[in-house]
């Protein structure tokens, strides 16, 4: 087994692991941890496919960002709620098949996309900020007008209740 | 063929998250792994096939920035919904009134 093999094995461990936690468990708090792990693990896969800032930028907003935001929404509401923030699911087998009927078919229409289905060390993405600044300038303005615009819809949508 | 496994798995299981579960916050961890896991096929089979790093790479980031700011505006849904049921669950919102 090879270094690179290894190291994707890992990410993908942490991946699935993540998710099933997410997929299963029933306590909220469980499912913020699991979700963390999902998204180190997406990190990982990032750096694994030679993207560095992406997997830099999955950490920063996602796991020091989104994910505290989660768990600053779980204190607010079940503390509102004042119970044991505890999850109620419905499983069942029709939501099961649709889900991995889903799954299935994705592999299967994907899999003559790409050639080669072993894992490669990906290439260098050096040249990402030449390509975001440079061809790609506009994208990247209206991403952080995306940005601005989703900043303000929550102060909307979380603030119009304290008027109340 | 793993890794197009691996996402098409995880995609499976957002999926099955977000069929299941009642709590809007597990709803909107199951649509970041559903996210998660299309960005991450997306990386993949761009590098696998050779494309241009920085092409994928910006594209990636656009994926990255679109699911933070579909995960901010839903945690403020819940914060909002919360203050007006005391409750989180998806039931709250069968009925919506403008």
């Amino acid at each position: 087994m090879t270094l690179a093999t290894l190291a994707f094995a890992l990410a993908a461990l942490m991946m699935v692991g993540g998710a099933l936690v997410v997929a299963l468990t029933r306590d909220l708090m469980r499912l913020v941890v699991g979700l963390g792990v999902f998204l180190l693990g997406v990190a990982g896969l990032f750096l694994f496919y030679g993207q560095a800032f992406l997997a830099t930028a999955q950490v920063f907003v996602y796991v020091g960002g989104v994910l505290v935001l989660v768990v600053f929404a779980v204190m607010v509401v079940h503390r509102s709620n004042g119970g044991r923030p505890v999850l109620t699911s419905r499983h069942d087998i029709g939501a099961a098949a649709v889900a991995f009927g889903v799954s299935g078919m994705l592999i299967l229409s994907l899999r003559d996309s790409v050639g080669g289905w072993e894992p490669v060390a990906g290439q260098g993405g050096v040249s990402l900020a030449e390509e975001l600044l440079g061809g790609h300038i506009v994208v990247f303005e209206l991403l952080g007008v995306l940005l601005f615009v989703a900043l303000i819809a929550v102060l909307v949508i979380a603030g119009s209740g304290e008027r109340r | 063929m793993s890794m197009l496994v691996l996402c098409s798995f995880v995609f499976g299981l957002g999926l099955y998250v977000v069929l299941t579960r009642r709590e809007i916050i597990a709803i909107l961890a199951g649509v970041e792994l559903m996210l998660g896991s299309a960005n991450v096929l997306l990386i993949g089979l761009g590098s696998l096939s050779g494309a241009n790093g920085a092409v994928i790479g910006s594209i990636g980031l656009v994926v990255l920035v679109v699911a933070a700011a579909e995960a901010a505006v839903g945690l403020a849904l819940v914060v909002s919904l919360s203050r007006r049921s005391k409750r989180s669950s998806i039931d709250e919102l069968l009925e919506v009134k403008g």
